[in-house]
């Protein structure tokens, strides 16, 4: 292997004027395998010869895709088949963007060679969960695994058999060839979007999309930035510094969370807000915007629902269909005609957003109907000026949120004023019961002030990071075999009476999973091991390139590789490039790219199926193949792009905007094209149908919404539909909110077991809570503590922190748990579900969500450890 | 030619990648930091200092600060701690006797002794077999004064070296080229028109414990605290 290595790499010895002439063509350097390492932030150079040989050094570009979604370009420093250090590549054409990558990604070396590697095939010996494995031949593993793979599809269905790949966006082409074997087979997909808690159910809601956001490097065109419940310091390290930088070039940068974070120190202000309140701040700065009518009225009008009318008597929408003498415009059927008050009824075009007329957006009007009847009704607007001036004024807002009138009516002016205004709605914001009602409120304020597709303008998440960049079909969806998506949530938590998803009439009897650790990340860990101690699962299979925690439950664990050791396809939702992966070295071991794995298994489940995997190439070039058919059949975003260009460098996706900028809804504000832009995979007409006026929609019809009192959005607290209604008990007994945000360490549970990154964290989990809370249970700094409730309990160590609010105590998710003393963090959540989070079922757009933050615990001293 | 280095604090986001970037391209063992990232007056890195709705929080690199009056040079008796050519602060590996003065007399804390054989050290980390990381090769100076190996012998101190085996080649040191944030910057004081001494003449910098005298090429421009207060000494 190593022998090979060397070959392949040209001799390199240079002189030094040689090299400096060299580093100036960097991209082709890189290319073609040579020492490019200079290629980065020089500096004048010193005078004499370079000494060493450096025969056998090469630098290998490649792109880090753990499921942060960063995808930072990097270079692999390879001596003799072994990579000595990671370093950024630097080479993306916009400097601001360089260089990018962070300290997980550069110390990743301690994964690829480190003591939880993978070497083998494995094979249970123990009982489930005793990490007691044999060492198997990957033909007697691969045969065991589709044996039992077609005994239970045999038996119980093929629906029977789940899978799960976390996220597509990070690796196109073996994610895809996951999917591709599960539609071919006829298996249930789990789609991580909603099994990780990640998808913000306000975008469908409003906007008929998946999600959107900026581009980073559009921060730098913002004049406000405010960010609610999101640490952008610990979870975007390579995009934070445009926060600074916009701040420095003049903009306003406000943090609004119930913590001091590293990213509220950045800020021109923190604004601490009682826990999960950020729906009922977000419509108090609403009320007031409409109550000085700050708002951009030409916007509204033409952008959104605030026109259309609402009919008193049923609280549905008109329609143009219903009313005595109003036009009846065509539309697909995904779309409805609706009708606002312009001195009379008007039908509303849902396929063009041209503005027509002067749509009244105050008043009661009576409408003739066609069957003689007469009804009133009143413009959205109308309606949510009422509400928020009965339940949302600044006074009453403070007494929700703790922030001080005064400080409401300054923002709202403030954030009226300054354009460009970017709202940043974190995951620590949403991920609640509710999350789905702050980020509607919260977006009421960037729609209200016509802040929408324009640079620097919008609404942003960057959490949960699934959106697929282009068409993957002809990869990921072979002719003919569509993917049978089944919500995991509903797996642990049973059916529900409002389900719309169909769950497979077995259960879900074998679970092959890659890419992730559900038994310590999934909601209910402890019911998964419940499942697999109990038998439920009748076959567990990872797909990992370490002895994860969920490798550990597992029956057969099947080594695979990093993306230092494949080819592979990376686009991701922040980051507007396409990049390739290439093996800097020999995949170590035994292990094997899942792409081979995933052929392999196909061969043996059934023939037919291995064809579309290239199964006469060897696997790198079978994933060249496959990137190549991807972007020949992608469509606008990677049109022209070929593998060749990728091999070069870094590609921007064709976007829209100008200069390919993303910018979200930039055709819907700019080209007048109705609301929703496709959320790839998904087909339009699925999500078109989510806001079928074909604009920003702010009022929801359906039973359910109205049955729930959220036909607009609202504030409601916490745990009052969740924790207390399962048990009472538990507003007495369980006073803290548990938030499970993400370390600066981690990217979720990777990185876990990395070494350095524990070294830096003096090598012990943490909980943080306040001075108050931990002096009321006698917890002193960095004593060993447990968190419990009910359902679990998890051991950690207290850091008692000024900026922690009280009522609060703080996890940083991902600690495997062997580190938490076999304990685990979310034995401590639930899987509820929110009844409008099921009232379409669109996979991983519309569809119900874990809430990690709607969990509450409380937390005692735990003595030294046994 | 005078290499210093200028970290602006304004643009630091504590995220330590510098640490992690200088700890695997100069092959440190387990438990060797030669760049570390701290969070004055806070026991916990990223935690903030203060009271509930007045909280304060920045962050603070440190590495070798490369004095031009340096403590460490003046009290090694062998002459193996020295300024080179252009004033950055070197050890010889070959020279250095584990005497440890150099660590008494450095008043910021930066060199770490070897009590293991690097490679030893690391191999307890339970890598790969024959695995190691680091710049593979030997770096020798103009005199050919052995100042960077990727793993470094029992019995002798080790600290920041900007990077010798990079500057060397015309590269920047690894943190400078690492940090996400382009808050590092390397260069020659000696030209007013680098960077660095650009940087120098526009936002207030300070050096570390100035007062002792030690007058290190490691300067930083000051943060703002939230709201707008300047942090001038630290």
């Amino acid at each position: 292997m190593a022998k090979q290595q060397k070959e392949d790499a040209p001799a390199f010895k240079i002189s030094r004027r040689g090299f400096l002439k060299a580093t100036a063509a960097a991209g082709a350097l890189v290319a073609s395998g040579v020492p490019a390492l200079g290629l980065a932030r020089k500096i004048g150079a010193s005078e004499h010869a370079i000494e060493a040989s450096m025969a056998g050094l090469k630098a290998v570009r490649t792109t880090c895709s753990p499921n942060c979604t960063g995808a930072c370009g990097m270079l692999a420093l390879v001596d003799n088949g072994q990579i000595k250090a990671i370093i950024q590549a630097d080479d993306y054409p916009e400097e601001e963007y360089n260089p990018r990558g962070c300290l997980k990604g550069l110390s990743f070396l301690n994964l690829i060679y480190g003591p939880d590697r993978l070497k083998t095939p494995l094979i249970r010996t123990g009982e489930r969960g005793k990490g007691e494995f044999r060492e198997a031949s990957w033909d007697e593993a691969l045969d065991y695994v589709a044996g039992k793979l077609k005994e239970i599809m045999g038996k119980y269905g093929p629906e029977s058999v789940g899978v799960a790949f976390q996220v597509g966006g990070t690796g196109y082409v073996h994610k895809g060839a996951v999917a591709a074997l599960a539609a071919q087979a006829g298996w249930s997909l789990h789609h991580a979007y909603d099994q990780n808690g990640d998808l913000p159910m306000f975008w469908p809601m409003t906007f008929g999309v998946q999600t959107e956001e900026l581009e980073p490097l559009e921060w730098l065109n913002s004049k406000y930035i405010a960010v609610f419940g999101s640490n952008l310091l610990a979870t975007r390290v390579p995009d934070a510094h445009f926060l600074v930088e916009a701040r420095q070039r003049g903009a306003k940068f406000i943090v609004v969370d119930p913590n001091y974070t590293p990213t509220a120190a950045k800020a021109d202000e923190w604004i601490p807000i009682a826990t999960s309140s950020d729906d009922a701040f977000g419509l108090g700065l609403a009320q007031v915007i409409i109550e000085e009518k700050l708002y951009d009225e030409a916007f509204i009008k033409s952008y959104t629902d605030l026109p259309l009318l609402i009919r008193s008597d049923n609280g549905k929408r008109l329609r143009a269909n219903e009313v005595s003498g109003a036009a009846n415009l065509p539309a697909p059927d995904y779309r409805e005609v609706f009708v606002v008050w312009d001195g009379g009824p008007r039908s509303v075009n849902p396929q063009s957003l041209e503005p027509v007329g002067n749509p009244a957006l105050e008043g009661e009007f009576e409408v003739a109907l066609k069957d003689g009847g007469r009804v009133k009704c009143k413009p959205v607007f109308q309606l949510l000026k009422e509400k928020l001036a009965a339940s949302y004024t600044p006074s009453r807002v403070a007494g929700i949120t703790g922030v001080s009138q005064e400080t409401i009516i300054r923002l709202a002016r403030e954030m009226a004023a300054v354009k460009p205004l970017h709202i940043v709605y974190g995951a620590s914001n949403y991920q609640w019961y509710h999350g789905d009602l702050k980020g509607r409120a919260l977006a009421l304020v960037t729609v209200l002030t016509g802040n929408i597709g324009k640079p620097g303008a919008g609404i942003s998440t960057y959490a949960g990071q699934y959106r697929i960049r282009f068409n993957i079909g002809s990869w990921w969806f072979p002719p003919d075999k569509k993917p049978n998506w089944v919500p995991f949530l509903y797996v642990l938590h049973g059916p529900t009476p409002d389900m719309k998803a169909k769950l497979p009439p077995n259960g879900i009897k074998a679970l092959l999973f890659g890419w992730g650790n559900p038994f310590d990340q999934h909601n209910m860990s402890n019911k998964m091991r419940k499942m697999a101690t109990g038998g439920d699962f009748e076959l567990i299979v990872a797909m990992d390139f370490q002895m994860s925690t969920s490798a550990q439950w597992s029956d057969v664990v099947l080594p695979g590789v990093t993306w230092y050791e494949k080819t592979e396809l990376v686009a991701s939702p922040v980051h507007p490039y396409v990049q390739i992966q290439q093996p800097a070295i020999e995949p170590l071991y035994e292990c094997k790219p899942e792409l081979w794995i995933i052929r392999e298994l196909a061969k043996r489940i059934n023939p037919d199926f291995a064809g579309h995997f290239f199964p006469e190439l060897d696997v790198n070039q079978a994933a060249e193949k496959a990137i190549e058919l991807m972007l020949q059949k992608g469509g606008e975003a990677v049109a022209g792009i070929t593998l060749a260009d990728l091999k070069k460098g870094p590609v921007r996706l064709k976007l829209p905007a100008p200069g390919h900028r993303q910018i979200p809804f930039y055709e819907q504000v700019n080209e007048k094209k109705p609301f929703p832009p496709q959320s790839l995979p998904a087909p339009l007409e699925k999500t078109a149908a989510l806001v079928k006026s074909g604009r920003i929609e702010f009022y929801r019809e359906e039973d359910i919404f109205r049955r729930l009192g959220e036909e607009l959005p609202v504030h409601k607290p916490p745990f009052e539909d969740t924790e207390y209604r399962l048990n009472p008990g538990a507003r007495e007994k369980y006073r803290l909110a548990l938030i499970t945000r993400n370390a600066l360490y981690r990217v979720h549970s990777t990185h876990s077991n990395n070494i350095w990154m524990n070294e830096l964290q003096d090598l012990k989990p943490r909980v943080w809570l306040s001075p108050g809370e931990a002096r009321q249970r006698g917890i002193e700094d960095k004593e060993r503590v447990e968190v419990y409730n009910d359902r679990g309990r998890l051991i950690a160590y207290a850091v008692i922190d000024p900026g922690i609010r009280n009522g609060v105590i703080i996890f940083e998710q991902g600690w495997w748990s062997r580190y938490t003393e076999g304990t685990a963090y979310n034995s401590l959540t639930y899987p509820f579900i929110k009844p409008t989070h099921e009232v379409y079922f669109v996979p991983g757009i519309w569809s119900p969500n874990t809430c990690w933050n709607e969990c509450l615990v409380d937390v005692r001293k735990a003595g030294v450890m046994a | 030619m005078k290499y210093g280095m200028v970290i602006d604090l304004e643009k630091c986001l504590g995220c330590r990648t510098c640490a992690v970037a200088c700890k695997a391209h100069n092959g440190q063992p387990p438990g060797v930091w030669w760049n570390r990232v701290f969070t004055p007056g806070s026991k916990f890195h990223q935690t903030g200092v203060g009271e509930y709705g007045r909280m304060g929080m920045y962050f603070l690199p440190v590495c070798c600060q490369m004095c031009s009056n340096a403590p460490c040079v003046k009290v090694c008796p062998v002459g193996a701690t020295y300024y080179d050519e252009n004033g950055v602060v070197l050890i010889d590996y070959e020279r250095c006797i584990g005497c440890r003065y150099c660590m008494t007399a450095c008043p910021y804390g930066v060199r770490q002794f070897n009590w293991q054989d690097g490679k030893k050290a690391t191999e307890k980390a339970h890598y790969a077999h024959g695995y190691s990381y680091g710049w593979p090769h030997k770096y020798r100076d103009k005199q050919g004064r052995l100042v960077y190996m990727p793993s470094r012998p029992k019995g002798v101190v080790e600290k920041c070296t900007f990077c010798a085996q990079y500057v060397n080649r015309g590269e920047a040191p690894a943190c400078v080229r690492s940090c996400p944030a382009n808050a590092r910057y390397f260069g020659d004081l000696d030209d007013p028109q680098s960077e660095v001494s650009r940087l120098l003449t526009q936002r207030g910098e300070f050096r570390l414990l100035e007062d002792l005298g030690t007058q290190p090429k490691v300067y930083y421009l000051p943060a703002r605290r939230s709201g707008g207060e300047r942090i001038e000494r630290i």
